[in-house]
């Protein structure tokens, strides 16, 4: 040990209190989990995790007693990770923007839901009702409302975007996509699809019946019954 | 005894080794921080993971926490005893955390395993693939900090490089400090 190092560097803290702080932060961020409240286990989870970051940093790598430019040398870092993060979230967090929808990410979503006909096994017999409650809660940004169920409202939020609000095929989404969104006003359009094959373009994405993978699967937010009401909704846009 | 190039050569005021390691700790920051973020996202684009999620098991997690902090805890306690010149005791806290290390990759490897058995592999869905990942590059810097200190306190045992003992603690407590962050985003935040 160099005379240098022994002057630069002689600060031990009681580390077995902190030792004992850390384990009691541990503790209340498990006992936040019973809660069921899912902003105090947040709080509880990372507000706790910040706090025992800190501490470890602080007193166990001495960065409290270390030269400002070690500080600067992970500061640095950390700004990196805040500017990535900054860039890359929003495409990543959304699913759709203006111009673009990520139908792999919304299909991914869709498959991830279970259906209300196959509760996850090893639930209990309630579990049906709440499972499907927590994937309503789940998408409600994807569903157009929980008032009743309309075709029509459903259209005009949901598949207007590419599909255009009279079902022309020229929605805001449109001018990115190559297959253009199919024109529900030509007749055209309606010489070789049956029922069946439109509900499950519906609820299985354009890729399940030899079409553009660019429709994204509704399954998640559409049930059979109301796959159907909305190919009832389209009929009424033909020949419009 | 001859005095290390390692801590006496410095520009910055910080001896040389230990500026080293702080680089080091600095590029980690950038690859687990790139990792950890990335799972974030991603994480609140997918509320359907949490159905994923809810199968971890959060005191095992809790557990491995609770043996990394203390690794962490003996790890400095091995500082303290290194900067007082004493290195039998610096080396004893030492392969305690390195006992601490293995306790935590078997406990992981165990947990794994039921969990794999499960049918929740790597390739089951985009939380687990996740879940193995970020796991798994934290558990390999756990084998690589455990196989350093190993040399560094058999050194110690012996009176040498004493100052080593303080830079693989800098790296361990980095890895803790992963950990910490790890536990509540794969088991506490379903």
């Amino acid at each position: 040990m160099s005379e240098q190092d022994r002057d630069t560097h002689q600060h031990h803290p009681d580390y077995w209190k902190i030792y004992v702080a850390l384990v009691i932060l541990l503790a209340i961020s498990v006992v936040g989990t019973f809660s069921g409240i899912l902003w105090i286990t947040f709080i509880m989870a990372f507000g706790v995790a910040l706090v025992k970051a800190t501490l470890v940093a602080e007193n166990f790598m001495h960065l409290k007693w270390e030269k400002v430019i070690a500080k600067w040398v992970l500061g640095i870092a950390l700004i990196l990770m805040v500017l990535f993060f900054a860039g890359v979230s929003p495409d990543i967090m959304k699913d759709r923007g203006l111009q673009w929808v990520n139908n792999a990410d919304l299909a991914a979503t869709a498959r991830g839901i279970p259906d209300e006909e196959e509760p996850e096994k090893g639930a209990p017999a309630s579990a049906p009702d709440s499972t499907k409650a927590a994937a309503a809660t789940q998408t409600a940004a994807a569903a157009p409302a929980a008032a009743p169920f309309s075709p029509e409202t459903t259209f005009k939020t949901v598949c207007a975007a590419c599909h255009g609000p009279e079902g022309e095929g020229n929605g805001p989404g449109a001018a990115a996509l190559n297959p253009k969104p199919a024109n529900f006003t030509d007749p055209a359009f309606w010489t070789d699809k049956t029922d069946s094959v439109l509900e499950k373009a519906i609820r299985q994405g354009g890729a399940s019946v030899g079409k553009s993978s660019a429709m994204p699967a509704w399954g998640s937010i559409l049930t059979e019954a109301q796959a159907k009401q909305m190919v009832a909704y389209l009929h009424t846009l033909k020949g419009k | 005894m001859q005095t290390p190039i390692a801590t006496t050569r410095s520009a910055t005021g910080i001896p040389t080794g230990r500026l080293a390691i702080w680089w080091v700790v600095a590029s980690e920051i950038v690859i687990f921080g790139g990792l950890l973020l990335s799972y974030v996202m991603h994480r609140i684009g997918h509320p359907e993971w949490a159905i994923a999620q809810a199968h971890t098991h959060t005191f095992v997690g809790a557990f491995n926490t609770f043996v990394l902090l203390t690794a962490s805890f003996t790890a400095v306690k091995g500082h303290e005893a290194a900067e007082k010149g004493d290195g039998k005791k610096a080396a004893k806290f030492l392969y305690l955390t390195m006992g601490g290390a293995c306790l935590f990759i078997l406990v992981k490897s165990l947990e794994w395993t039921s969990e794999i058995l499960e049918g929740y592999t790597i390739q089951a869905n985009g939380f687990w693939a996740f879940y193995y990942t970020a796991a798994g590059l934290h558990a390999l810097h756990v084998i690589a900090g455990a196989i350093v200190i190993f040399f560094v306190a058999r050194d110690a045992a012996k009176g040498r490089n004493l100052q080593r003992v303080e830079y693989v603690g800098i790296y361990w407590h980095f890895v803790d400090i992963i950990w910490i962050f790890l536990f509540p985003l794969l088991y506490i935040a379903k």
